[in-house]
């Protein structure tokens, strides 16, 4: 016997959701499925296979004021920013929860990052199972699946009429309580088939392969465009600075890309990653090489959405199967 | 690390005294507002803090003052990007904000009866100091100490009103060296490898510790190999463009190590077992 709740009890349910709390689920804009605030429970969409953008935005802002600023009296004073509402991030596919369990691994790794954790404290999330891949998707080969709960609150599986519900955590509960759901003799329908990626073994192949000029002929194609970095779930790192706000002054920090030039430069003008080959080294040593080694969890969830978004074709699956292949140096 | 609830609030902090070391290098001595703060507020020699200049931004600067001489804390600042620049305009009273201390530190334990050579070039000098200020402190507890202290021209050369007291301390030789002289220089004038080799700096119980620019690193590592030192006995202080200090916005990752927590400190013995080399 498995949970179930109807079509029409999940809508209302979303409605009560609403009630208080920031709604976030994939919605249409124009020919891309996204992440958006939703007013109207109609607006949420339904038929996409997976989402143009992860829900990171909503845990990790592109922009996010940490503090601001006030100079007065010859002092100063600072004035942390806070996380007001409660958000429920609805309609999430396996894999953006596994990329939020490899964001917290950096960020709620003591010392905490006090803003990051209030979001997670207060975000609650709702994962649809997928039983379609696109031809993009191996997260099956980087340690996900397309009906692992990992890292959800509430798992829920479309069947006919409703869904398939497992409530994962305390938080879950809370939301979506045993009353509200009956009992189903429906089978669990056949999760979606992904391709596979041969990427066991390939933090040992990277490390080895360190030096090998694959690195940089395969960056002699790309263009700085860090669409990589801006599409993908896992990809964290981050700059800060100030800028003025209404005089006052706001310290704001805002995603940043390893792909980027100047990314690593030091005052004085140094800097080691100074040709795009070490640099795009660093993205898939970082991915697949140092994070799984330091956190134990893979970088990469396998998601296909920088394959999808590359324009020069750069494609993560294509370079775990090639450094597989490169010779076994330096061993 | 800072006990501050939220590792990335600066505490507020004022500028005590701005001291010019050279034509854009300036000394900033700070005092922490916070009195609980300031008192738990311990640190070794190589670790760093983040000054911020309110409205301009924070960077990260290694100490240049020691935790056991109780005075205010120290940063030794070349002007050379916005947030330096910012900070070279305040004046005595100013707010900053500090975040700190962060980083391992030089093994000073580890240093104790060896000789000591320290070797720094330009404002690469400054997280040295706190070494040479240890050793003068408690200077039984170590062997010879010689300096080397290397600079664009005569004027560049950093912490120059403290050269007399290095040079007449027990034990202590200081060289000075720059690299194009002026009307009054009447000392030497070569860069810091041909020095070292020229001195023949001898690796019997001792360490190096170098800090300057890459190139001088580079250089000044490679005399010393030829002098014998083994790469566990020189150590340096890695610089990395950072933004955090925590090992989260990951801009100083090399290889698998960040230099602000797993550094800045290494031996050239860890730095060339890193995958990466900066």
């Amino acid at each position: 016997m498995s949970k179930f709740i109807s079509k029409k009890d999940l809508n209302s349910w979303l409605n009560k959701v609403r009630e208080g709390r920031r709604l976030i689920a994939p919605t249409k804009v124009e020919d891309l499925v996204l992440f958006k605030e939703i007013s109207r429970v109609e607006d949420i969409a339904s038929d996409y296979v997976n989402t143009d953008l992860s829900p990171k935005e909503f845990l990790f802002p592109p922009t996010e004021v940490l503090f601001s600023i006030e100079k007065k009296d010859g002092g100063v004073d600072l004035t942390p920013a806070r996380v007001e509402k409660e958000t429920v991030i609805f309609g999430m596919r396996p894999c953006d929860a596994k990329g939020i369990i490899a964001l917290d691994k950096p960020f709620l790794e003591e010392p905490a990052d006090p803003l990051y954790k209030e979001h997670r404290d207060k975000t609650i999330l709702v994962g649809v199972a997928c039983l379609k891949a696109c031809p993009e998707c191996f997260c099956s080969s980087m340690g996900g699946g397309p009906d692992d709960p990992a890292g959800l609150d509430i798992m829920l599986t479309e069947v006919k009429d409703g869904y398939l519900v497992q409530v994962l955590t305390e938080k879950g509960k809370a939301l979506m309580p045993d009353s509200m759901l009956s009992e189903s003799r429906e089978a669990k329908p056949k999760a979606a088939e992904v391709s596979k990626v041969p990427a066991e073994g390939i933090n040992k192949k990277l490390r080895q392969n360190f030096e090998d000029p694959y690195w940089g002929r395969l960056a002699d194609r790309c263009i700085h465009c860090n669409m990589c970095s801006y599409v993908c779930p896992t990809c964290y790192c981050f700059d800060i600075r100030d800028y003025p706000n209404k005089g006052k002054t706001d310290r704001v920090r805002s995603w940043e890309s390893c792909q980027s030039a100047g990314f690593t430069k030091i005052a004085g003008g140094y800097d080691p990653r100074a040709n795009k080959g070490i640099r795009m080294r660093q993205r898939f040593a970082h991915k697949l090489l140092y994070f799984p080694e330091q956190f134990g969890v893979s970088h990469c969830i396998g998601c296909g959405r920088c394959v999808k978004s590359c324009p020069v074709n750069i494609d993560i699956r294509e370079i775990i199967s090639d450094v597989q292949k490169l010779g076994a140096k330096g061993e | 690390m800072s006990n501050n609830k939220n590792p990335l609030l600066p505490h507020l902090a004022t500028l005590q005294n701005v001291i010019d070391l050279t034509p854009d290098v300036r000394l900033f001595q700070i005092d922490l507002n916070d009195a609980d703060f300031k008192a738990k507020f311990d640190y070794k020699p190589g670790q760093f803090v983040f000054v911020s200049a309110f409205g301009t931004g924070e960077s990260p600067f290694g100490l240049t003052s020691v935790a056991h001489r109780k005075g205010p804390i120290e940063v030794a600042v070349r002007k050379v990007g916005t947030v330096t620049s910012s900070l070279h305009d305040l004046e005595p009273g100013a707010a900053v904000g500090v975040r700190g201390p962060f980083g391992n530190f030089f093994p000073m334990d580890q240093f104790k009866g060896k000789n000591i050579h320290i070797i720094g070039g330009g404002i690469g000098f400054a997280p040295l100091r706190p070494i040479i200020l240890t050793i003068l402190d408690h200077r039984n507890e170590y062997g010879d100490l010689f300096i080397l202290n290397g600079a664009r021209t005569p004027s560049d050369l950093v912490f120059a009103n403290e050269f007399d007291t290095w040079a007449s301390a027990p034990k202590t030789r200081l060289e000075l060296t720059v690299d194009a002289k002026d009307d009054k220089w009447t000392g030497r004038v070569a860069l810091i490898p041909a020095v070292v080799k020229e001195l023949q700096l001898s690796p019997a119980n001792s360490v190096a510790i170098i800090c300057g620019p890459p190139i001088m690193i580079k250089f000044t590592l490679t005399e010393l190999k030829k002098l014998g030192f083994a790469d566990e006995q020189i150590v340096t202080t890695l610089e990395g463009k950072m933004k955090c200090g925590l090992g989260k916005c990951a801009r100083c990752n090399v290889g698998d190590k960040y230099v602000c927590k797993d550094g800045p400190v290494f031996t050239f013995k860890q730095i060339s077992g890193l995958l990466e080399q900066f």
